[in-house]
């Protein structure tokens, strides 16, 4: 069983449309390479110097990987991994 | 008017009533109240919130803490926005469109909203079909709620229809 990965729009012309892939990783870093093999240019939109941009959410079965261990937040088999552009403006 | 304060993004040069307000999005008024009252609410900040619909009609608004509030900031925050979108999902529902004040601003999308509509380094819309509504609170007791969508690094009126 591999981790699901929910593609938000912008980033699923990289994926050929699919709105969910899987693979593998031990964690989000991890994901972030393993997306980028399968996946080229998509660690380049999600990072920037080993840490995800500002501005994009990453939740690991609902949870914000802030609030847990950022990029080193662990990830096992059958967890759910949400990829969720950030709301944001202002005047 | 321009805003000195706030970076206003370009207006295409061919923005008129006939061929450019070609997108519609339907609210019902006591949905609009509702985002004014949140807006109002929120004075003197900036205040936000997601318009869940299908058809180009909203069914639901979700009012949304503004987790960096400020006069000319807002930023929703990221898990109560999660939690939303799952919500919408099982409801059937799509991002029809979000909605933010403009506390001391115009009803018309600033350089920091267009950015932010984007993903990061990129012109690929972050919610391609989604309507960025505005509310000027500049009259509080007027205040001017205007639609726009925000795409391929164009900002366009959509009308709004108040059913």
């Amino acid at each position: 069983m591999a981790i699901k990965v929910r593609i938000p729009t912008p980033l699923q012309k990289l994926t050929n449309g699919k709105a969910e892939v899987e693979c593998s990783a031990k964690n989000v870093l991890e994901l972030v390479d393993a997306l980028e093999k399968d996946y080229p240019g998509m660690k380049e939109r999600l990072s920037d110097g080993g840490k995800i941009r500002r501005f994009i959410n990453i939740y690991v079965n609902e949870e914000d990987i802030r609030f847990a261990n950022k990029e080193e937040t662990v990830l096992k088999d059958g967890d759910s991994v949400s990829i969720v552009p950030a709301i944001a403006g202002g005047c | 008017m321009r805003n000195a304060e706030c970076g206003i993004a370009p207006r295409p040069a061919a923005l008129t009533e006939g061929d450019e307000k070609v997108v519609m999005l339907s609210i019902k008024k006591s949905d609009l109240q509702i985002i004014v009252e949140h807006c109002n609410a929120g004075f003197p900040n900036e205040a936000c919130g997601i318009l869940a619909g299908r058809d180009g009609r909203v069914e639901k608004v979700y009012c949304m803490t503004n987790a960096r509030p400020g006069p000319d900031y807002y930023e929703m925050d990221p898990e109560e926005q999660f939690r939303v979108m799952k919500d919408m999902r099982q409801e059937g529902l799509v991002m029809a469109g979000m909605f933010h004040s403009h506390p001391t601003g115009q009803a018309y999308p600033s350089s920091v909203d267009v950015e932010k509509a984007y993903w990061p380094g990129t012109e690929l819309p972050n919610y391609p079909d989604a309507v960025y509504v505005i509310v000027s609170l500049t009259d509080r007791a007027n205040p001017v709620v205007k639609g726009y969508s925000i795409d391929e690094g164009t900002v366009r009126e959509v009308s709004l229809s108040v059913i």
